[in-house]
């Protein structure tokens, strides 16, 4: 890749918005699993009690 | 069909599945992303412009692609009235959505330096996959809108399914009204004729980007079994007060 | 069968003259947007003469959309769609009825009343009467998708946005075509394909909507 070719900006902005996007995508996906998993392990704890 | 429809078999195969799958995706970006930025040569007419193809192509494939998924659980939903079913295609549709935006947003960086405006209404893919995104979220706010989840669900499938159906009329539509209005100065982006040396790293990309749907949409199915036990539990503890 | 959806259909409309208000407040809704337009364009009549077909199917689709929400919701809140949903009709006709009573008793009249209204925005006479013609057509479509809308939120409290973010990208097709078979007369093509395939998108509605509507509500009535 020639970072000093024409347009090169773009090329990162469309990358960068992409990662941006996919990364948060995956971040949200991920904790939401495991806050409701921790969630209903605790729920499962409490009712064994 | 029968033998993924129970929710704690599917969590045991997906359970199973998920960590393949996430090498899997791991891998393939890692080899994707050094072929489209490393390895391919320039276009001799875009230059670099055109590596935002790799991250373009496969947000745009997605994009369509999960939108027939959708359709598909929504059929099976519609028929067979299984949660399941309704799970997966209500867990598809913000996975899409964030699809078909980046779509949207990267071609329009294309679009800036190859026909020097970020949007051009001559394009009928761009059009036609703007009101895909308004199905997408019409489809959401449908799931947010209504409380009790079994009704949601009958409610988003009807949605969904005519949501389907109406997709290509529009992308019908649109493409005909694309060369009713063909304005000279857009340029017409050529076909599918591209270079062998592009086409391997373009692939890759697109099998990752799916991978990666796949590992986030099982994920986000997993999740959506847990809310559901969750808000049933919720729903006993109140009734036994 | 055939008698009976006669009978929902007499009830509806005499139901919706009645109460009146409906069509008055469309009517007035596309006068006021009759009144924008040029506002925000500025007074150029070249201007105003192109756009004029396009901004009439704008007002026309929007003002059958305002009345969509209330197209099932007063019937399903005083319990009128139980006892039809338990009747011997099948539901899907029921609903094919009441779509067809708001048709005649607010598309179908707006399409009408809309087109002469282009004079204000300069429109070109000779382009009235397919105006008119394809109005006419395409109410029918306007109608039966905004019947998917108001029984998707039938049950819901505020359904007027979601309504619209469901059924104008529904819009789209009807009006596309619409516009071109308005606009084709001025051209060297003729508007005929455009009307044809425009008669196309009413016959899908027509299969569609039902269906869905009944489906939708039936949800709801459960």
């Amino acid at each position: 890749m020639d970072f000093s070719a024409a347009h090169v900006s773009y090329v990162i902005a469309a990358y960068s918005i992409s990662a941006v996007c996919v990364i948060g995508l995956f971040l949200y996906v991920l904790l939401r699993d495991r806050a409701l998993a921790a969630k209903l392990k605790q729920n499962a704890e409490k009712d064994t009690l | 069909m029968q033998q993924f429809a129970n929710p704690a078999r599917f969590l045991k195969i997906a359970n199973a599945a998920l960590p393949y799958i996430w090498s899997i995706t791991a891998i393939l970006f890692a080899i994707g992303l050094y072929g489209a930025l490393v390895t391919t040569p320039p276009d001799y007419q875009q230059g670099e412009t055109v590596r935002i193809m790799y991250v373009h192509v496969p947000a745009a494939w997605l994009g369509l692609f999960i939108y027939c998924l959708m359709g598909f659980f929504s059929a099976v939903a519609f028929i067979y009235r299984h949660p399941l079913a309704d799970a997966a295609a209500k867990t598809a549709a913000p996975l899409g959505a964030v699809f078909c935006f980046l779509a949207l947003v990267t071609g329009s960086f294309w679009g800036k330096p190859m026909w020097g405006t970020w949007w051009a209404w001559g394009d009928a893919r761009l059009t036609s996959m703007f009101i895909l995104l308004l199905f997408y979220l019409g489809y959401m706010a449908v799931w947010s809108s209504i409380d009790e989840p079994t009704r949601a669900a009958a409610i988003a499938r009807i949605v969904a399914l005519v949501g389907v159906v109406n997709v290509f009329v529009v992308k019908f539509s649109v493409n005909w009204w694309n060369t009713l209005h063909q304005p000279a100065s857009v340029i017409k982006m050529g076909g599918p004729s591209i270079d062998k040396s592009m086409l391997w790293a373009l692939l890759t990309m697109a099998v990752a980007y799916t991978m990666l749907f796949l590992a986030l949409h099982l994920v986000s199915m997993r999740s959506e079994i847990a809310a559901r036990k969750l808000r049933q539990a919720r729903l006993i503890e109140i009734g036994n007060r | 069968m055939l008698q009976q959806a006669l009978a929902l259909i007499t009830r509806d409309i005499v139901l919706a003259r009645k109460q009146g208000g409906g069509l008055g407040t469309a009517f007035g809704f596309i006068l006021s947007v009759m009144v924008l337009i040029p506002l925000a364009t500025g007074p150029d009549q070249i201007l105003l003469s192109k756009l004029a077909p396009g901004m009439m199917w704008l007002a026309l689709l929007l003002s059958v959309l305002l009345t969509a929400d209330r197209m099932f919701q007063q019937d399903f809140e005083d319990g009128s769609l139980d006892i039809m949903a338990m009747g011997k009709l099948p539901f899907e006709i029921v609903t094919l009825a009441k779509t067809i009573a708001h048709w005649i008793t607010v598309s179908l009249p707006l399409a009408i009343i809309t087109p002469p209204l282009g004079l204000l925005m300069s429109l070109d006479i000779s382009q009235l009467p397919i105006l008119i013609v394809s109005m006419i057509t395409g109410s029918l479509a306007l109608s039966l998708l905004a019947a998917i809308g108001g029984a998707v939120t039938a049950g819901l409290r505020r359904g007027g946005l979601l309504v619209s973010l469901l059924v104008l990208p529904l819009y789209v097709p009807v009006l596309i075509f619409g516009v071109a078979a308005s606009t084709a007369s001025l051209g060297p093509s003729s508007s005929t394909p455009a009307l044809i395939v425009l008669c196309a998108i009413t016959l899908m509605s027509l299969i569609i909507s039902p269906w869905a509507c009944a489906a939708a509500l039936k949800a709801y009535l459960r």
